[in-house]
């Protein structure tokens, strides 16, 4: 293969990849990764999510008298989660040169007791939290079935999102009553 | 001795006080276009009295009206000028296309994005209304004493009222802003003088931003200087001292000043500006106003030593409260304040005021207001002393 072929993999450009890598590795800071958002209520269930200068909506489905404009907070999770095994994959099959002709990750999830939250149920009876989420990848690519479950194995165990899910945060809630 | 009719060593204010609760209320009605500027002024005019009768009682030299009809000290212009508009942070982020640069300044703030407010050029602006002759007009009728009335600076004014992704439409840069701004503060200052006012301050809290933030081009909320700077404290400052030149030139029969702080809007020192006024002096010397209104209560104001190049080139309001602190200070803590400044000014050009307002913001007071009138007091009884000393 010529070093064009090697040089951008699944749309990857791998040098200025593994540039940027040594770059971010070089800065000791950028190993605890900050990152910021800033929510705004909109009105009703609506709510404004800002991350750098992206912005996207929360809201509720209609069942829940939201608008359903877009997904809810735990399904933006759920979407996170696949996206992050998706970004995994695809980085980590990159790196190995392998072709990856299609790939998606289809998920599905469960939470352990959601009346809780909609103050259904009292909080002693369980947790809104999720309890169990299947993730499934479906992938064409041009590696031989155990290499492609290597990957799958590693994605999963390196994935930020699902450190997220299965390890424990410190949480450090905080308000201000603004007059 | 006395001085131009007043006393040695005047008391005077910075300019806010606290709110009351139904003040703060008419406020959010109006806000919320629940009420019309009348009908608010009517509510307003009752807490101007009450913040006239704390003074007064203190003790207090050279009134204001507590700036009880202003949202903040700044963004009240949206009611005076057409083609403002006060909007909230976040509508400003839903507008520009640099999100980040203003989610980093809410983070430094600690503050949430419905809570700032910031006045806009969103077309050309003209007067609406006169920016504060009726605000004077009313306190005049309620007492004989002196009348201060602050104004926002112009260079506060252009910083914070030009928004790239908004303003660009009427005008194209934040120097082409300005020149309607000078217009219009100088058509007041000189309405004011018209009408018997005694003092004009020109608010520029935006001054220690230049220089403390020196190089950043990144707006900061110090005081909501929403247009980023152009990152040269030089060019910055030359800008604000021709602007505040172009307002003051040729006009006479009036006190004017200048109030710089560092920001009194938060409890929380290290969301706040620190250091010496030393690298902002040379320009406020080169500015055309009587008075030079500064926070010397705290340590991180620096030291008075900074003016020992200018000895009495002009009269210092010599900031001896900190509206922010819950302690009380004493009356030989502000004399002794006096007695450092009196070593680069003269005693008739030295006037005590606390750092700066009490209530900068209308829904963030630092004190309540019997607290701000304890500090008022004791500048008094302060100044008392020194006039007794002196004789």
């Amino acid at each position: 293969m010529s070093d064009q072929e090697h040089k951008i993999v699944n749309g990857i450009d791998l040098e200025a990849f593994q540039s940027a890598l040594e770059v971010v590795g070089s800065q000791p800071a950028a190993k605890h990764a900050p990152k910021a958002s800033r929510v705004r209520w909109v009105d009703g269930l609506k709510f404004k999510a800002q991350v750098r200068n992206h912005t996207f909506i929360v809201d509720e489905p209609a069942h829940l008298t939201g608008e359903d404009t877009s997904p809810n907070s735990v399904e933006y999770v759920l979407g996170a989660y696949g996206a992050c095994l998706a970004t995994g994959f695809v980085m980590n099959a990159s790196k190995q040169g392998i072709k990856i002709r299609n790939l998606e990750v289809s998920l599905e999830s469960t939470q352990n007791n959601v009346f809780t939250f909609l103050g259904l149920e009292p909080s002693t009876d369980g947790h809104p939290g999720f309890e169990e989420i299947t993730a499934k990848l479906f992938v064409q690519a041009n590696a031989d079935e155990a290499t492609l479950r290597k990957i799958w194995e590693h994605t999963i165990t390196t994935s930020p999102v699902h450190n997220i899910l299965t390890r424990i945060a410190t949480i450090k809630p905080e308000v201000d009553i603004i007059a | 001795m006395a001085h131009n009719g007043l006393p040695l060593y005047p008391v005077t204010v910075v300019g806010s006080w606290p709110r009351p609760s139904y003040l703060l209320e008419a406020l959010r009605k109006r806000q919320a276009g629940q009420l019309t500027f009348e009908d608010f002024n009517a509510v307003a005019d009752r807490a101007v009295l009450e913040s006239l009768r704390y003074q007064e009682d203190a003790g207090v030299d050279i009134v204001s009206d507590g700036e009880q009809r202003r949202d903040n000290f700044y963004s009240f212009v949206v009611e005076k000028l057409e083609g403002v508009k006060l909007m909230s942070l976040a509508d400003i982020m839903d507008a520009v296309e640099d999100k980040a640069a203003f989610d980093a300044i809410l983070r430094q703030a600690d503050a949430p994005a419905f809570a700032i407010h910031n006045t806009t050029a969103v077309g050309k602006i003209s007067p609406k209304r006169s920016l504060a002759l009726d605000e004077y007009q009313f306190l005049r009728q309620h007492t004989k004493k002196p009348i201060k009335i602050p104004l926002p600076g112009p260079y506060l004014l252009a910083r914070s009222m030009w928004v790239k992704g908004i303003s660009d439409s009427a005008y194209p840069t934040q120097e082409s802003l300005a020149v309607d701004l000078v217009e219009i503060l100088r058509n007041e200052l000189i309405a004011l003088r018209d009408a018997g006012c005694d003092f004009v301050q020109f608010d520029e809290p935006v001054l220690t931003d230049v220089v403390f933030n020196a190089g950043v081009k990144e707006r900061t909320f110090m005081c909501a200087s929403m247009s980023a700077s152009s990152g040269d404290p030089t060019k910055e400052l030359i800008f604000a001292t021709r602007l505040i030149n172009s307002i003051t030139e040729g006009v006479d029969g009036i006190r004017t000043g200048i109030h710089v702080c560092r920001g009194n809007w938060s409890r929380k020192d290290e969301v706040l500006l620190k250091g010496s006024y030393a690298p902002l002096v040379p320009t406020m010397m080169g500015m055309h106003i009587d008075q030079l209104v500064l926070e010397y209560a705290t340590p991180r104001a620096g030291e008075l030593a900074a003016f020992e190049h200018y000895p009495q080139k002009k009269e210092i309001g010599l900031g001896v409260a900190n509206p922010r602190s819950d302690e009380i200070e004493t009356a030989d803590f502000v004399v002794g304040k006096v007695k450092e400044a009196s070593q680069y000014f003269a005693p008739e050009q030295i006037y005590l005021n606390p750092d700066c307002g009490f209530g900068t913001f209308a829904d963030r007071p630092m004190n309540p207001a019997a607290v701000a009138a304890r500090k008022l007091h004791v500048i008094a009884e302060a100044a008392g002393q020194l006039r007794k000393s002196a004789n």
